[in-house]
C-alpha cells in the first residue's frame, strides 16, 4: 500500500512534479490513517494511492443511480450499449475510463479494508481497478490553482467492511462538518404512476384522496414544464402559484421536480443562450446525455448570466409557494468541459448547488442523479439508487435501468450514508395492486427495508386504486431507529434496526430469492403521551401505559 | 439572571441561574407541589415530565452579549425537566412496582428522543438526587433531566477515555471490563440476563455501584425490551439493597450516561451505563466532596470496593 509511491508511515511527504506540488501529512486514527494535505499548480489527474487488487471488492458509482455492490476481479458491469451511449457521463465524469475498466468512485472496500476520500470539493476522487492493482486518483481536470488548496483527504480503515462503511461515512460527516435537517419527509410523488403523462386533473384527484394518508409533502414530478430548461408550466398545468396554493390548501408542503443543470436542445434557453452551455473542445455545446428523445446540454453555472437565470428560476418557484425541490439529473452540472471560468467541474457543480441553496434557504432539497460526495452539505435528501419501477427483476442488467430490485439493493448497500450525509431517498413505494407487476413480498420488502433504514418515505400511486395501504403505515412505524447492516458483500443481508417506532427489529433478507425473516422485539411497554402547556408556557408531558386508563 | 459563563482556567462552561435560588426546600407532604392536587398538578396522573419552574437551562433563554474576549458569556439554551416517577408521594425506586420502573424507563427513552430533535442539544443527562445529603429539595419520588447545549466536561473526559481505550484494546472499554468482571466475579453485586451491577474497581465513593448492559449499546434509545425490563429490575434491586444497608432511606446521586446527540457518532466506543454515587460511608458518616475531590478531581475512597461489593451482595432482597 503506497501513497505517492511512499510508505505512508513516513509522516510528511512532499511531492513535486513538473506542473504541481503536493504536501501531505499522515495522521494515525484508531481505525487506521488519514492522509491530508494541500496541492497547487495544474495537477490534472494525480495518483494518490496504490495497492494490490483483491479477489473480491466493493465498489461505489459516482452518482445516485449507479451501483454500490460487490464485484470479483475480472468482472465487468453489464451495461447495454444504448444506455452507455446515451448516459456516458451518467456513469462517470470520464466515460472512457469507465468503459474500459472497473472504477469505484469516492471509496472502495475489501473484506478487511475500506479506503476512501473524505471530500470532493475541488477534485473528483476515484479508484481504478487496473491490472492487478487498485489505484486511487484525484482528478482536477483542467483547473489550475495558483495557491495551495486543501487536498481531498484520504482515509484508510482496517477491520470488517460491514463495520467500516459506517465509520467511513462518519469521517465524511466530520470532515465536511455536516449537520443535516431533522426533517425526514413522508410524501407523495406523481412519477411512478403517471410518468410524463401527468395532468393537473390527476393532481387534483390525488390531492382529494391524500388526506387519508400521513403525507407531509405532495410533489409534482416531471411533466409540468414546457421543456427541459424552459421552467414554466405547460398548457396542461395552471400557473405555479395556483399549483402550490392548491397543494397547500390540502394541508401539504408543495413539492416540485426540476432538472436545474440540464438544457434540452429544443428549449428556448438553448436556442437563445448558447453561450450559457458547457462546451466541447470545438466550442460546440457538449452533449451531457440523451433523454426525452432529445440531446441534453449542461448549464455553465460559471457564466454570471446563467447563474443569475438559475437563481431566478428557484426564486420564482419559492415565491410561488414551493418548499420541497426534487432536483434531478444533477450529474450534468459536473461534466468536464469548457466553462466560462477555469474551475474544475466539481467546483462548478458545488457552486450551482450553493446558488440553489442560497435562494431556497431552508426549503427541502432532494438531490437525484447526483454526484454523491460533492453534494454533501448542500442537499437535505439524496436518491441513492437507480429508479424503482412497477417490476422487480434480478435477472436484467442493473445499471441505470429502472428496476425495483436494483433500487432496493442500493437502498441497502448505501444505507450508511443515511442520517449522516443526508436522508437517503430509497425511491418511491409502489403499493398499488393493479398497473404493477410487483408481488406482495416485493412491496413488503421495499416498505420494511425503507422504514427500518429510517429513509425518506415517498409513495407514488394513483390513490383511487386498490392499495396495500397498511404497508405505508408499517414503513412509517419502522422508522425513527438506527440501522446496521451485516453482509454487504454477501447474498443475504441482515438488517438490525434499534429504537424504531416498534422497538428493536431484525430482518434477514435475500433479495434474489425473495426470502426474508423478520423478528420484532415485542417486550417493550408502550406508553401513551399527552402534552399540555401551562399558562406560564411550560410544557407538561403526561405518560401512561397504553390500554391503562387507571391512575397508578 | 440566567446565562452560561466560560471558565478559561478549566475550559468549561458554568451555568449561572438565579432561578434555582427560589425553589422550595423540602415542603411538607400536604404542600408537595408535585403531588396530585399540588401546585403543579390539579388532577391526577401516572408519570409526568415537565419543564422545571426553576431552570438552569431554557429553550428560549434571555439573550446575553459577551463583551470580553476572555470572560465569555452565552445564552443558557437547553432544557431542564422534572421527571415525576409516580403520583405516590411515599414511594421511591426501591418501593415502586417493577412495572412502574419499566414505564419510567420508557418515559426516559421518550424524553431523550424528544429533546434530541433540537439540533443545539448535545447531551441529555438524566439523574436523580435522593435525600437532603445530596441536595434533593422534594421528597416526592422524582428525578431530573438536563438537555445541555454542550458536552459537559466530565462527559467529555469519559469520551476521551473511551476513545483512548478503544484504540488500546480494539474494543469498547466497558465491554473489555465486563470480560474481566464476569470472569472474576469479586465485584459483582447483582446480575441478570442482560445487565450487570458492580462496585467498580475504580469506585470513587464508598458504596458506588455501576450498572452496565452486557451487550454493547450506547443509549437508552437502543435498549431492547428485555434489557429495559432487566434494567428496571437492577435499579430496584440496587436501591433496595441500599435501603437495607443501614436501614435508612439511602441517599444517592443516580446518573445515566448515554452517548451525546447531534454531534460525532460515539456509538462504537461509548457504552451506556448508570452510576450510583452515594455520599454515605456509614450510617451517620458522609463521604464529603471536600477540597481534594473538588479541587483536584482526585477521590480518596475509604472503602475497599471489593468489600463494599461483598456487603451489598450479601444483602438479600426479593423482587416479585
Amino acid at each position: 500500500m503506497k501513497i505517492l509511491g511512499h510508505s505512508f508511515e513516513d509522516g510528511k511527504i512532499t511531492f513535486e512534479a513538473e506542473n504541481f506540488v503536493i504536501r501531505l501529512k499522515v495522521k494515525k486514527i484508531p481505525e487506521g490513517y488519514i492522509i491530508s494535505g494541500e496541492i497547487k499548480g495544474k495537477p490534472k489527474r494525480v495518483e494518490i494511492f496504490r495497492t494490490e487488487m483483491p479477489e473480491i471488492f466493493f465498489i461505489n458509482n459516482w452518482q445516485s443511480w449507479g451501483p454500490a455492490k460487490k464485484m470479483k476481479r475480472g468482472e465487468k458491469l453489464k451495461i447495454p450499449e444504448k444506455i452507455l451511449e446515451n448516459f456516458g457521463y451518467g456513469f462517470n465524469p470520464n466515460p472512457h475510463l469507465f468503459e474500459q475498466n472497473v472504477v469505484s468512485d469516492y471509496f472502495y472496500g475489501e473484506k478487511k479494508l475500506v479506503v476512501g476520500f473524505l471530500s470532493s470539493k475541488y477534485a473528483h476522487p476515484f479508484f481504478l481497478f487496473d491490472g492487478h492493482e487498485v489505484v486511487g486518483y484525484l482528478d482536477y481536470f483542467e483547473a489550475t490553482y495558483e495557491d495551495f488548496i486543501p487536498l481531498e483527504p484520504l482515509i484508510i480503515l482496517h477491520g470488517n467492511l460491514d463495520d467500516l462503511l459506517p465509520v467511513y461515512a462518519e469521517y465524511v460527516k466530520l470532515k465536511n462538518n455536516l449537520q443535516i435537517t431533522k426533517r425526514n419527509p413522508v410524501g407523495w410523488s406523481s412519477w411512478y404512476q403517471y410518468f410524463s403523462k401527468l395532468t393537473w386533473e390527476d393532481i387534483l384527484k390525488n390531492l382529494g384522496l391524500a388526506k387519508e394518508y400521513l403525507y407531509e409533502v405532495f410533489q409534482i414530478d416531471d411533466s409540468w414544464e414546457i421543456d427541459i430548461g424552459d421552467w414554466q408550466p405547460n398548457e396542461k398545468f395552471p400557473p405555479l402559484e395556483e399549483m402550490a396554493k392548491t397543494i397547500r390548501k390540502h394541508g401539504f408542503i408543495p413539492g416540485i421536480w426540476i432538472a436545474p443543470f440540464s438544457v434540452s436542445e429544443t428549449s428556448l434557453l438553448a436556442k437563445n443562450h448558447k453561450d450559457w452551455l458547457v462546451k466541447d473542445e470545438n466550442d460546440s455545446p457538449l452533449l451531457a446525455y440523451r433523454n426525452w428523445n432529445k440531446n441534453i446540454y449542461a448549464l455553465d453555472i460559471t457564466n454570471e448570466e446563467a447563474a443569475k437565470w438559475l437563481k431566478n428560476i428557484f426564486k420564482r418557484l419559492k415565491d410561488a409557494g414551493f418548499e420541497y425541490f426534487k432536483i434531478d439529473f444533477l450529474f450534468a452540472g459536473a461534466i468536464p468541459g469548457k466553462r466560462h471560468l477555469n474551475i474544475s467541474p466539481i467546483e462548478a457543480y458545488r457552486l450551482g448547488l450553493k446558488f440553489i441553496r442560497e435562494v431556497v434557504e431552508d426549503s427541502f432539497i432532494l438531490g437525484c442523479g447526483a454526484p454523491l460526495l460533492p453534494s454533501v452539505g448542500l442537499v437535505d435528501g439524496m436518491r441513492i439508487g437507480p429508479d424503482t419501477a412497477p417490476y422487480y427483476n434480478p435477472e436484467t442488467p442493473g445499471a441505470f435501468i429502472p428496476n425495483a430490485f436494483y433500487a432496493l439493493r442500493n437502498t441497502i448497500t448505501r444505507y450508511y450514508m443515511n442520517g449522516k450525509w443526508w436522508w437517503n431517498d430509497p425511491d418511491c413505494l409502489l403499493l398499488r395492486n393493479i398497473d404493477t407487476e410487483l408481488n406482495l413480498w416485493e412491496k413488503k420488502a421495499y416498505a420494511f427495508v425503507s422504514g427500518m433504514l429510517n429513509n425518506m418515505i415517498i409513495q407514488s400511486d394513483d390513490l383511487s386504486l386498490s392499495i396495500e395501504r397498511y404497508l405505508l403505515d408499517s414503513a412509517l412505524k419502522l422508522r425513527g431507529g438506527r440501522a446496521f447492516v451485516k453482509g454487504l458483500m454477501e447474498e443475504v443481508y441482515e438488517i438490525f434496526a434499534e429504537g424504531t417506532g416498534i422497538g428493536n427489529v431484525k430482518l434477514r433478507i435475500n433479495l434474489k430469492k425473495e426470502r426474508s425473516e423478520l423478528s420484532v422485539d415485542e417486550k417493550s411497554i408502550k406508553l401513551l403521551k399527552q402534552v399540555k402547556t401551562k399558562g406560564d408556557g411550560r410544557k407538561f408531558n403526561y405518560y401512561q401505559q397504553k390500554g391503562d386508563d387507571k391512575d397508578a | 439572571m440566567l446565562e452560561l459563563r466560560y471558565n478559561p482556567l478549566t475550559d468549561e462552561w458554568i451555568i449561572v441561574s438565579a432561578f434555582t435560588q427560589k425553589r422550595p426546600t423540602r415542603p411538607k407532604t400536604t404542600e408537595c407541589p408535585i403531588c396530585p392536587g399540588g401546585v403543579e398538578f390539579p388532577g391526577t396522573y401516572d408519570l409526568v415530565s415537565f419543564d422545571n419552574k426553576y431552570p438552569s437551562l431554557q429553550l428560549n433563554p434571555p439573550n446575553v452579549v459577551s463583551e470580553s474576549p476572555i470572560l465569555k458569556r452565552k445564552p443558557a439554551k437547553g432544557n431542564c425537566e422534572v421527571i415525576v416517577y409516580t403520583s405516590n408521594h411515599q414511594s421511591s425506586l426501591s418501593e415502586m412496582p417493577l412495572l412502574q420502573i419499566e414505564k419510567l424507563i420508557e418515559m426516559w427513552v421518550d424524553r431523550t428522543r424528544d429533546l434530541m430533535q433540537y439540533n443545539f442539544v448535545k447531551y441529555i443527562f438524566i439523574f436523580e438526587n435522593r435525600g437532603q445529603e445530596v441536595g434533593a429539595s422534594l421528597e416526592h419520588p422524582h428525578g431530573q433531566l438536563y438537555a445541555f447545549p454542550f458536552i459537559p466536561i466530565r462527559i467529555s473526559r469519559k469520551l476521551d477515555a473511551f476513545e483512548k481505550g478503544y484504540e488500546e484494546h480494539k474494543k469498547c472499554v466497558i465491554c473489555k471490563i465486563l470480560e474481566e468482571e464476569l470472569s472474576k466475579k469479586e465485584r459483582i453485586v447483582y446480575e441478570n440476563e442482560t445487565m450487570i451491577t458492580i462496585v467498580p474497581f475504580y469506585a470513587r465513593f464508598p458504596y458506588e455501584v455501576h450498572i452496565y448492559p452486557k451487550r454493547h449499546v450506547d443509549s437508552f434509545l437502543y435498549l431492547s425490551g428485555q434489557e429495559k425490563k432487566d434494567l428496571a429490575k437492577a435499579l430496584k434491586i440496587i436501591t433496595m439493597k441500599y435501603d437495607r444497608l443501614f436501614n435508612i432511606p439511602f441517599p444517592y446521586m443516580m446518573m445515566f450516561f448515554q452517548s451525546p446527540v447531534n454531534t460525532k457518532d460515539f456509538s462504537r466506543i461509548f457504552h451506556f451505563h448508570v452510576e450510583f454515587n452515594p455520599p454515605k460511608r456509614d450510617k451517620n458518616k458522609i463521604k464529603w466532596m471536600a477540597s481534594v475531590e473538588t479541587g483536584t478531581w482526585t477521590f480518596i475512597n475509604p472503602k475497599i470496593p471489593e468489600e463494599a461489593a461483598q456487603e451489598l451482595r450479601n444483602i438479600k432482597v426479593e423482587v416479585k
